[in-house]
């Protein structure tokens, strides 16, 4: 990085940071640090939504997944405004109105204390995993390309996040997320423009369209439905909103956003302006993926792209053949992009054998290599290919994300804390400056343990797939026993405390013994859930009758 | 607890149920236009 770029990353910081505290100013009170004092407005909660659930992991390694993968992924976010409409409809009205500073507070009005406490104690340990995780992943690859040692960028990211939400609480967060969404959406669109202007001059946009799309890249649905395939348009359309559901309607790092408005109107908009945003943003992320491996063609990429992969990599005895066959590839690759652009006869096939042989050699580099190269696709083009300044700003942004994130979801983890635990079970009848300060203390307690458990990760391709299989392990059980508290009024506390562990060892089970995957967990846990919940309120009712 | 939150109109379209149609109708018109994408570039 150049000196400008770290001036703009290190102003960048301090600008948000200082804005977010700005804006927090006279967070004096419980309601005020957790709740904001319910002053946002729709847009506020809208791109903090969208910030705390797309994280720097989303902008690190989406156009990377676009890159190797395809659009494929975008199908994942096809049930997300299903989902919006359903909780706009039933769920925010009953929060807003329930005036509860958590998901869980209301279990109990609804059923009982042990039913709060069972499903506080899942949120708890699912989250605080991956409030970790949040911290780490990012940091792995930001050390990785900026060659600083993993724990430093970890634990600078942690300390800042730790301050930042002490002090500043969820208004804070709320309102640095508006700059922060605006920014990196711009950054996306820069790097988008800058990815079709590097382009050779005779390849125009509609030419690097049909390049992508020759090569497999622009398969954004995908009809053909198979339990086992990960992304596929019904596995999207039906597990995608269970997921959402479950994510938005019951994890507190995404309720607590929408229970800061100042009204169910407000909180309604915020969820819709996600519904309607969403889809569209992880395509333009994804095509911008698409559109990388195009430049990719004509200039010719590294064989990894994780950096301390590739040098482990050269050291290998392996190295030299892979790398013959890897440039013998790429230039026939090129050569046959230039015919297929002119769409010479035969120029497709060619094309396609090419890149088969492109992604044997890249394949047979990666099982030299600890760990895979997705992540690091996006920031080796911006760090290679982008104006110096921008360079600083898009890591400054990415830096900012995952503090944001993070930030989010250590503010819930405290929230419920203090309101479903401490509150609740040890210090009842405390002052408000009390359960206030009570709220700092377990910010920083929960600061310190992601942070903690940040600097112990060293694996992101790990990190990744333990965010989704811990997300996708707990978040059925959630949605089973909120849809009971919503709809199903005849079940009471005990029929639902009994769902919700049934619901958890089916997930668990499935998970263990089946090939399916993960998307599918939420439909079958709620299920299950639901189902047992029934049964056992029935037999219930049946015995007192 | 009083249920002293009142629901109010959205800020277009009059009612709630027409804002969440518009949000389906989007989401039906992308995976569309999506799918025409795929398969106008779909590998030959």
């Amino acid at each position: 990085m150049k000196p400008l770029d770290w001036v703009v990353l290190i102003s960048w910081l301090v600008l948000l940071i200082s804005y977010g505290l700005w804006r927090s100013r006279g967070s004096n009170t419980v309601n005020q640090f957790l709740l904001a004092g319910k002053t946002m407005p729709w847009y506020a909660m809208g791109l903090s939504i969208m910030a705390t659930q797309a994280g720097a992991i989303t902008f690190i390694s989406t156009p990377g997944q676009g890159y190797v993968d395809g659009m494929r992924f975008v199908q994942v976010y096809f049930g997300l405004p299903i989902a919006m409409v359903i909780l706009s409809a039933t769920v925010v009205p009953i929060f807003h109105r329930a005036r509860v500073y958590t998901a869980y507070e209301y279990l109990e009005q609804r059923f009982d204390a042990k039913t709060r406490a069972l499903v506080s104690a899942i949120f708890l340990i699912e989250r605080g995993l991956s409030a970790g995780i949040a911290l780490a992943a990012p940091g792995i690859v930001l050390s990785a390309i900026l060659h600083l040692p993993f724990a430093w960028t970890a634990i600078i990211m942690g300390c800042v996040v730790i301050l930042f939400t002490t002090f500043g609480g969820i208004k804070a967060i709320t309102w640095a997320d508006v700059p922060q969404m605006t920014v990196i959406l711009s950054a996306l669109v820069l790097a988008l423009i800058i990815a079709i202007r590097l382009l050779p001059p005779e390849v125009s946009f509609l030419d690097a369209a049909k390049l992508a799309g020759a090569a497999g890249k622009l398969n954004a649905v995908v009809t053909q439905f198979d339990w086992k395939d990960r992304y596929n348009l019904w596995s999207g359309v039906i597990g995608g909103a269970f997921l959402a559901l479950a994510y938005f309607g019951t994890d507190q790092s995404q309720v607590q956003r929408y229970l800061t408005g100042k009204s169910i109107g407000q909180s309604r908009l915020s969820l819709l302006f996600n519904a309607m945003a969403k889809v569209p943003m992880q395509f333009l992320i994804l095509f911008i993926g698409a559109m990388v491996f195009v430049f990719f063609v004509f200039d010719k990429p590294p064989l990894l792209f994780h950096p301390v992969e590739l040098a482990r990599v050269k050291q290998s005895a392996q190295y030299p053949g892979i790398e013959q066959r890897y440039n013998s590839a790429f230039d026939r690759r090129r050569a046959a992009a230039i015919d297929l652009k002119d769409s010479r006869p035969g120029a497709a096939q060619d094309f396609r054998a090419a890149q088969k042989d492109l992604d044997a050699a890249r394949a047979d580099a990666l099982k030299l290599s600890k760990e895979g190269d997705t992540n690091y696709i996006f920031l080796t083009f911006v760090m290679r290919y982008l104006p110096t300044g921008i360079v600083g700003l898009v890591l400054a942004v990415i830096f900012t994300a995952a503090m944001s994130s993070s930030a989010g979801e250590i503010n819930s983890l405290a929230t419920v804390t203090v309101i479903d635990i401490y509150r609740r079970h040890l210090r009842p009848d405390e002052s408000d400056h009390h359960y206030l300060v009570a709220s700092r203390v377990a910010t920083v307690f929960w600061g310190g343990f992601a942070t903690i458990f940040a600097t112990f990760g060293s694996n992101f391709g790990a990190l990744i797939e333990a965010v989704n299989q811990v997300g996708s392990l707990f978040y059925g059980g959630l949605l089973g026993v909120f849809v009971l508290a919503f709809f199903a009024k005849k079940v009471g506390g005990t029929a639902a405390f009994y769902g919700v562990i049934a619901g958890e060892l089916a997930i668990f089970a499935t998970a263990r013994f089946t090939s399916i995957k993960f998307l599918w967990y939420n439909v079958i846990g709620s299920l299950v859930v639901i189902a047992v919940g029934l049964i056992l309120s029935k037999i219930e009712r049946t015995r007192r009758a | 607890m009083p249920d002293e939150i009142k629901d109010e109109p959205p800020p277009f379209l009059g009612r709630w149920t027409r804002v969440y149609t518009l949000v389906l109708i989007e989401l039906v018109l992308l995976i569309f236009a999506f799918y025409l994408f795929t398969v106008h570039f779909a590998p030959r």
